[in-house]
């Protein structure tokens, strides 16, 4: 069992294992091992001299960050100033940020190391690791098979122990989706906890930056870093930081109400199902009540989610015109980059407008209002995160199928709440993740139930 | 012929801070691309600040100067208007719903008042862009086509500047603070836009070679489609820059990135209660409070800062002889200085000071100019300027031996005038000024030659 | 080029049809634009950003230019309706 978040922090916090040293060895497991996995885009050149002046700091006694040393993969489409924000595409191939993102400007004020860049889905627009400029990634957890998207890279980073933590992001699935198929730890976080000055839009009333991890201490470490109240921007939840870490000293789901719904069962693949079912009773053993919920219209809100995102990412590319920087993205995008395009121009036509963008607006309004109900009865809702198990790299599938992998995790970004995963078993040796959906700011109760599942192994 | 015009004007509101983000707003000062971050030049990723607050609220004020409600208590969302073109750093403008409509200005219906961003500085003949000016926040007002004449839209177009001047709140007129789409149509023919005309000037000049334009195709009978066309100050003439005009869609949606607003009732009677009174009901209040002439109100209501000085002034001074000297001396003495009101130095107290001296005859209105004139270059009392230019008021028994001595030394004048030539009189007069040194009043000079003369 | 856009632009619809299917017989329900109820966040107007780190930016900014002018402009295209005159 390979060393936990904390247990690591710790040594190079009291000097046992330098910066430095856990940045060469990243470097070197990546030299090793990325050429198969293809996890990440680019590396930080600077990564080696920026640990060392955390070693500099720790040697002279002086405070350091929560993250110390510890080496963090960004994914592609966050502004790492220096480095390129390719967004896994041609359009962007040579674009070097000029400034950070404000999640990186907390990593940096916690003395994180940004080890890289990871690859991703095209502009985030997949759940398979498959349509990426720079070519797709393995799962190191399932080789041969798809790691899930969009975070591709970072979950397959996390996967491999090529570095300690990364940032995801996560719009209809794409941080807890991949956290299920390579069977690590993801979440997204509530709607507005973390800023999401520099990155580069999916769908903006969607998106959301989190932390993938191998541990739930590692997830909940990273949340705090980034999340809570930022001036820089208009769109965030006016909440202070949140020291997760100190509130997962309660083990206890004692008298916890975990919410699981037929409809799940009614959408995903039997094999998955039976290890979920197998971890919810561990839930049961451990003190939880379980309730049943109603979610009747949870399917729906797939096709919506779609339209939602189409139109909201037709608006956010027509910055890449070619004129500033990179190139104009219709001339050099992949397929499902244009497809979403293509769609949103469409429906976002005047005379379109009520039909599509608008009837889904309300279709977002109901699954949002049964989920947020549910929450009266219940304090997390526990099932699956996909509803099939990842297919082998490189098999053809249509758009329809592939979208078909977000149906679980597309209500949780359409109603604003959060959502983990972490690993529940195996099915023929791939890897099954339980999602965990929670309240608007949840994050305590969804950690302390990972955390639970994590432990009871 | 009947011509609708209408307009829709384009103002720059005076802020320190941008729109969406916190750049300086003195565009015009610094080099290309110096007041900019990753908001205003749409890189990647980058998101809006809040809205600047100061921007919202001078919109309000605009939008109430001009007699419009304003749309309370309903949400009021900031949309994403997009296009494609090369100073719109986002590929989309951020601008808002209406926050006003239904007022009016010399007759003219305003329709709808709303909050944008300027986008930057597009050469399209150098073909470079500078985004300096990207984000600077402006208000919208736009017109219902009730103009009938280039005339009647000019005397729009000044009357609207001086409203938009009364609030404080907006960048001075010059160097294209001030922008507008002008739209024309004559009866038969479809309506022509003509886009980012810069000056009041150049919007009665683009009008006018419009009509002419349009009137000469209608009547060989040719069409006049519906269009827009830019106008090339230089040349004054507009030229077509679409050759069909698609209504073009800007696919609005709501921005994802900016909470909208809901304008509070009570918040905006605040406003209402602190702006400045608008120059239109000002100039009916002049009139009928101090019972002075619409000429005159006209002239003190053209800044407000020349109205607030006439009303201090005239709390002191008979408000009749301060608005004559309002419209005639001292706006003779600002043009003539290049000065405009609000750099005027001078206390109130010091401008009523000299004016008492003048009513009570211890000045002659002519001395009282270049005492005003002083005033406005070096402000200080009014004793002291006049001792320093050496003004004292001549006395009579130091006058009368200096007409004695000119009629003695023109006597073919003085017969002159006997023989009828009233002229005479005023060389006469002129040559007792250049002997007093212009310290005596000319009329009362002339009333002395004429006893002096006629008792002869 | 032309087929594969029309595939593209085909496929796109798919989920259009199936989001019509299954909203065929739902009410008319109020649309949520934001994930966050939230209305009036202004900011103050005040003293602008700092020139030191305008400056840093404007450097960089310049450095990804496709193409820029020795005054910092951006060079972009030059206005096609102009250049029919």
């Amino acid at each position: 069992m390979a060393e936990g978040t904390l247990a690591k922090l710790a040594r190079i916090r009291g000097g046992e294992l330098s910066a430095a040293e856990n940045v060469a060895s990243a470097l070197e497991r990546i030299q090793e091992l990325d050429r198969r996995i293809n996890s990440f885009i680019e590396l930080n050149p600077n990564a080696l001299a920026e640990a060392e002046a955390v070693d500099r700091k720790i040697k002279r006694g002086e405070r350091v960050g929560k993250l110390a040393g510890l080496t963090i993969g960004v994914k592609s489409n966050i502004n790492v100033a220096g480095l390129r924000a390719t967004c896994a595409s041609r359009t962007l191939q040579n674009y070097v940020s000029p400034y950070d993102a404000e999640v990186i400007k907390r990593i940096r004020a916690e003395d994180g190391i940004i080890i890289g860049m990871n690859n991703m889905d095209e502009f985030a627009c997949g759940s398979s690791g498959e349509t990426s400029a720079f070519g797709p990634t393995d799962n190191p957890a399932a080789p041969g098979h798809i790691p899930g998207g969009s975070s591709s890279g970072g979950a397959a980073a996390i996967a491999a122990r090529l570095c300690d933590l990364c940032l995801g992001t996560d719009t209809g699935g794409s941080i807890r989706n991949p956290a299920s198929h390579c069977g690590i730890v993801g979440l997204k976080p509530t709607y507005g906890l973390v800023p999401r000055q520099g990155l580069i839009d999916l769908g903006m009333s969607l998106d959301q930056i989190g932390p993938l991890s191998a541990d739930v201490a590692g997830t909940a470490l990273l949340l705090e870093t980034i999340a809570g109240r930022s001036d820089n921007e208009c769109i965030m939840l006016k909440v202070d930081r949140v020291n997760y870490s100190e509130l997962l000293r309660e083990k206890s789901l004692k008298g916890m109400r975990i919410g699981i719904s037929e409809k799940f069962s009614e959408l995903t693949d039997p094999a998955i199902m039976k290890v979920i079912d197998g971890q919810i009773e561990k839930l049961r053993d451990l003190g939880a009540e379980i309730v049943e919920v109603d979610l009747p219209n949870l399917e729906r809100g797939l096709s919506a989610y779609y339209l939602i995102v189409s139109v909201e990412f037709f608006s956010g590319t027509r910055k890449f015109d070619g004129r500033k920087y990179g190139r104009r993205i219709e001339d050099v995008c992949g397929e499902e980059v244009l497809r979403r395009i293509l769609r949103g121009r469409y429906i976002s036509q005047k005379e379109y407008r009520g039909k599509f963008y608008q009837r889904a607006l309300q279709v977002r309004t109901l699954v949002r209002r049964e989920l947020l109900a549910a929450f009266e009865r219940v304090d997390v809702i526990v099932g699956p995160t996909v509803p099939k198990l990842p297919h082998r790299l490189g098999t053809k599938i249509t758009p329809m199928e592939m979208y078909a992998y977000d149906y679980l995790t597309v209500p949780a970004n359409l109603a604003g709440i959060c959502a983990g995963v972490v690993n529940a078993g195996r099915v023929n040796g791939i890897p099954v993740g339980l999602q965990v959906q929670g309240r608007v700011l949840g994050e305590p109760e969804v950690l302390r139930v990972m955390q639970a599942l994590e432990a009871a192994g | 012929m009947n011509i609708k015009i209408g307009f829709e004007v384009h103002q720059q509101i005076a802020t320190r801070r941008k729109m969406y983000c916190n750049c300086p707003t003195n565009y015009q000062d610094v080099p290309p691309n110096t007041n900019v971050c990753p908001i205003c030049t749409g890189m990647p990723g980058a998101k809006p600040l809040p809205p600047n607050q100061r921007a919202v609220e001078a919109a309000v004020e605009i939008a109430l100067m001009l007699g419009c409600r304003v749309y309370t208590n309903q949400t009021i969302y900031i949309q994403r208007k997009h296009y494609d073109y090369p100073d719109l750093p986002s590929g989309y403008q951020r601008t808002s719903l209406p926050l006003a409509g239904g007022g009016s200005l010399l007759g003219v219906r305003i329709r709808e008042i709303h909050l944008e961003e300027d986008p930057g500085q597009y050469d399209p003949l150098g073909g470079n862009v500078d985004y300096n000016r990207s984000g600077i926040p402006l208000v919208e007002i736009v017109t219902e086509p009730d103009m009938k004449s280039p005339e009647e839209a000019r005397n729009f177009l000044r009357a609207l500047v001086r409203v938009l001047e009364y609030t404080g709140k907006v960048r001075p007129e010059a160097g294209g603070a001030m922008r507008a789409d002008v739209n024309i149509s004559l009866e038969g023919g479809g309506r022509v836009e003509v886009k980012n005309v810069n000056s009041i000037k150049g919007a009665y000049r683009a009008l006018r070679y419009e009509v002419i334009r349009q009137r000469e195709k209608l009547k060989r009978g040719l069409s006049v489609e519906r269009e827009t066309r830019a106008f090339l100050e230089s040349q004054m003439v507009t030229v077509p820059m679409r050759v069909k005009e698609t209504e073009e869609d800007y696919r609005y949606i709501p921005d994802p990135d900016i909470f909208p607003l809901i304008l509070d009732e009570g918040w905006v009677e605040k406003i209402r209660e602190r702006m400045a009174e608008p120059p239109h009901l000002r100039e009916s209040r002049l009139i009928s409070e101090y019972k002075i002439t619409r000429a005159a109100a006209e002239v003190i209501v053209s800044e407000r800062e020349l109205a607030d000085l006439y009303e201090a002034v005239a709390r002191e001074v008979d408000p009749k002889l301060v608005a004559i000297w309002f419209r005639t001396r001292l706006k003779k003495v600002l043009n003539y200085m290049k000065l405009r009101a609000a750099d005027i130095k001078f206390t109130p107290a010091q401008l009523a000071g000299l004016l008492r001296m003048v009513r009570d005859r211890q000045l002659t209105p002519e001395q009282g100019e270049l005492v005003l004139r002083e005033l406005a270059k070096h402000p200080a009392e009014p004793e002291k300027i006049i001792a320093r230019l050496g003004l004292f008021p001549i006395k009579r028994e130091e006058l009368l031996p200096i007409i004695a001595r000119v009629i003695e030394e023109n006597q073919k004048a003085v017969e002159d005038y006997r023989s009828g030539k009233e002229e005479a009189i005023n060389f006469l007069t002129g040559k007792v000024l250049q002997l007093t040194g212009r310290r005596a009043d000319p009329r009362e000079i002339t009333r002395l030659l004429i006893e002096k003369i006629g008792k002869k | 080029m032309g087929e594969r856009l029309r595939e593209i632009e085909r496929s796109a619809e798919e989920i259009i049809q199936t989001f019509l299917k299954s909203t065929e017989n739902l009410p008319e329900m109020k649309e949520t634009y934001y994930s966050l109820e939230a209305y009036n966040v202004v900011r103050p107007d005040g003293e602008p950003s700092p020139e030191e780190e305008r400056r840093k930016f404007r450097e960089r900014f310049i450095s990804i230019m496709p193409r820029s002018d020795e005054k910092g402009n951006l060079r972009v295209e030059v206005a096609t309706w102009l250049k029919e005159r």
